[in-house]
């Protein structure tokens, strides 16, 4: 390999990206622009959820009626936050109209004597309709208004379980056994009503900070986007202009200028990837900065996106359909190859692409060691598996360019 | 010493057939022009020699030796289009490929000193005369001693072209072989010890420019400048070529077609500026070996 042809070619490509605006703004401006936009989105801590509920129900006498519990319900709150937002609705029919047309979450439709059986200690019955247009919303909901009506269950059975051991007390014979006593029929009955005994305990764990997660995005459009972009510009602006033809009749060899070209871009993507992270850390206070592990990661992960890019430009006859490609296969990968969302909202069909989709892998890993501070050890699979793909994307990168170089012939 | 030997040389591209069995010999030391209408195959001969372009047939030799990645670093190219980077300034375009060609950096300096390039200015800024004598300069960067160039003067005008003309006669003043490729018959009357007359990618005649003249035998030539019409006729019944204004009648008795050439223009209703009865030149040695013009 000929070191000054390829610091040759790094310096001129240095200097022709410096110069062009466009590549500028897509290399450094964009990128701020995303970390910007979505760490005012998502960087705050996530608000509570609010679930929309229509109820319908009929005004009764009894002690306790619909119109108590929906009232219990709009006072339910998390952190200050009202989590119900109620509805009334005069019939069942105008009710469900909201539902379809998503104006509400759920519909509570509470038949008549609903209030007198409760009261009366017997069984009440509620309907509950659900919009299941949209799984997650649907699970949220549900979940949440379940979750309600469980609690509020638990808390009329202890109720009533007071009530009759109050009873028990007063009646039961004093010097009937010693091993049966009233407050060994109370823990009997609490068991029946209630097997498990769950206690929720507050545990503050290390919960992976969304502008970290943003800026691992950052760095994941850039080494998969951006490279590609940049090297397969760089590439078929030396065909359209044909001095990739003199450089190939130079004494430089395709290595020499296969490196020289991909140098250029990962000095380009480095020197956008810092700018990033200390721009996260300068507005938002927080960021990511990769150790050793994880600049290895991003290094190899560039350099199977940059082969990518350079075989797209070296198959592709124009600049247009080089920058279509190019487009055409990361968009899509950067959604799913969990790049810019996280894998565990990608459809099941999908999470094939994240696990063994190198860039996916090397982001999830990238993660892995910056977000969760986990051992290099852990990821060195993975880095092995990255490493393979990249040197054979590698040497379709340079039969490509060989084959690219006959065809210009 | 010869230094190009080109021996049945043949190209084609799928059906079309670019070199159809060249043969040249190029002598050190002199100017050497390929002359013919574009498509004639100039451009395709000079790329096998100068960039390495595959072929099909056929053995070229350098200085004797076959054209190789080592006998290429003998011949350095000017192509048509610049070689500039437009957003690079002329000092970093010759930076860059001083680089690619490992020549040392002082070199840039006496390059851009020589033709006078203006070393800060990018290279989009630069007039069409300047962008050659840029081209010129990354052709002589590793001083090489064939100098190839591919229609030097395309798209130059009067002056520019006079000061290319005479940076070309200063190279063979200085000893190098200059290969020359173009379609303007003054360029190389002016410039080409030999020329050699290519037409559908064969060589159909090779020596001095007074040589190929003496191939028009003893013909002469009516030259008719003014705003021509009816020239159809003539351009039937004798052997000549109509550009720009401009006709050109090869004939054997001026004497006797003069009047005949002059009536038809007047029928035509011309309106003739000036006659004037001339030596044939190298286009229309072109035109009595092809029977077509060089444009």
């Amino acid at each position: 390999m000929k070191a000054r042809a390829v610091k040759g070619i790094v310096v001129k490509d240095l200097r022709e990206t410096r110069r062009d605006r466009m590549a500028v703004f897509w290399i450094f401006v964009f990128p701020l622009m995303w970390v910007t936009l979505l760490g005012a989105i998502w960087g705050g801590s996530s608000p509570p959820v609010v679930v929309h509920v229509g109820a319908v129900y009929f005004n009764e006498s009894a002690p306790f009626t619909a119109s108590t519990l929906i009232g219990i319900m709009e006072n339910v709150s998390v952190d200050g936050q009202k989590v119900f937002r109620i509805t009334r609705y005069p019939d069942e029919s105008a009710g469900l109209e909201a539902v379809k047309a998503g104006r509400i979450d759920v519909l509570l439709v509470f038949p008549r004597g609903f209030g007198k059986n409760v009261s009366s200690g017997l069984q009440g019955k509620v309907y509950a309709y659900f919009d299941r247009s949209d799984p997650q919303k649907y699970q949220i909901a549900s979940g949440v208004v379940k979750g309600f009506f469980s609690e509020f269950e638990r808390e009329m059975a202890y109720r009533k379980l007071n009530i009759t051991l109050g009873y028990v007390e007063a009646y039961f014979p004093k010097n009937l056994s010693a091993n049966f006593s009233p407050s060994m029929v109370r823990a009997y009955l609490v068991g029946m009503m209630d097997p498990i005994d769950l206690r929720e305990e507050a545990v503050t764990g290390e919960r992976p900070s969304p502008i970290k997660f943003y800026v691992t995005s950052f760095i994941g459009i850039q080494f998969l986007f951006a490279t590609m972009l940049t090297v397969s510009n760089l590439l078929f602006e030396e065909i359209e202009k044909g001095t990739l033809r003199r450089i190939a009749a130079s004494p430089a060899t395709a290595w020499d200028f296969l490196v020289g070209k991909m140098l250029s871009t990962f000095i380009v993507i480095t020197a956008s990837i810092l700018i990033g992270v200390v721009y996260s850390k300068a507005v938002f206070k927080e960021t990511v900065f990769p150790g050793p592990t994880g600049w290895l990661i991003i290094a190899l992960s560039a350099v199977f996106s940059m082969s990518l890019g350079l075989a797209i430009a070296m198959g592709t006859r124009s600049m247009k359909a080089t920058n279509a490609l190019v487009n055409l296969i990361s968009m899509p990968l950067l959604f799913l190859a969990a790049i810019v969302i996280p894998e565990s909202i990608l459809p099941g069909w999908a999470r094939p692409i994240a696990d063994y989709f190198p860039l996916g892998t090397a982001l999830k890993d990238l993660r892995l060691l910056e977000i969760y501070h986990r051992p290099p050890s852990e990821v060195f699979p993975d880095v092995a598996w990255i490493s393979i793909n990249s040197l054979v994307m590698l040497l379709i990168a340079v039969l490509l360019y060989n084959w690219a170089i006959k065809r210009l012939q | 010493m010869r230094a190009i030997e080109v021996r049945g040389l043949r190209k084609g591209y799928g059906d079309f057939i670019a070199l159809n069995g060249i043969n040249l010999d190029v002598d050190e030391g002199e100017v050497f022009a390929l002359l013919g209408p574009n498509g004639a195959g100039k451009t395709t001969l000079i790329r096998i020699l100068a960039e390495g372009l595959s072929y099909d047939s056929g053995e070229i030799r350098v200085f004797g030796e076959p054209l190789s990645k080592k006998t290429a670093r003998l011949i350095g190219y000017a192509p048509q289009e610049s070689l500039a980077y437009d957003d690079l300034t002329v000092r970093e375009n010759l930076e860059f490929y001083a680089n690619l060609y490992d020549v040392p950096g002082k070199r840039v300096d006496e390059l851009i000193e020589r033709f006078k390039l203006p070393a800060k200015k990018k290279a989009k800024e630069l007039s069409g005369g300047f962008k050659k004598r840029l081209n010129l300069a990354v052709a002589l960067l590793y001083d090489p001693k064939i100098l190839v160039l591919d229609e030097p003067s395309t798209g130059l005008d009067v002056p520019s072209k006079r000061e290319l003309w005479e940076l070309i006669k200063e190279f063979r003043e200085e000893g190098k072989t200059v290969l020359l490729a173009t379609h303007y018959m003054e360029e190389a009357e002016a410039l080409a010890d030999r020329v050699a007359i290519m037409n559908e990618g064969k060589v159909i005649a090779v020596g001095t420019p007074e040589e190929l003249k003496g191939l028009a035998g003893n013909e002469s030539v009516i030259h008719v400048e003014g705003i021509l019409r009816g020239t159809e006729a003539i351009l039937r019944e004798f052997r000549a070529i109509e550009r720009e204004n401009v006709l050109r009648v090869s004939v054997e008795d001026a004497r006797k077609a003069l009047p005949k050439v002059v009536e038809a223009l007047v029928e035509g209703g011309s309106e003739i500026r000036s006659i004037r009865i001339e030596e044939p030149t190298l286009e229309d040695v072109f035109l009595k070996l092809t029977g077509r013009g060089l444009e």
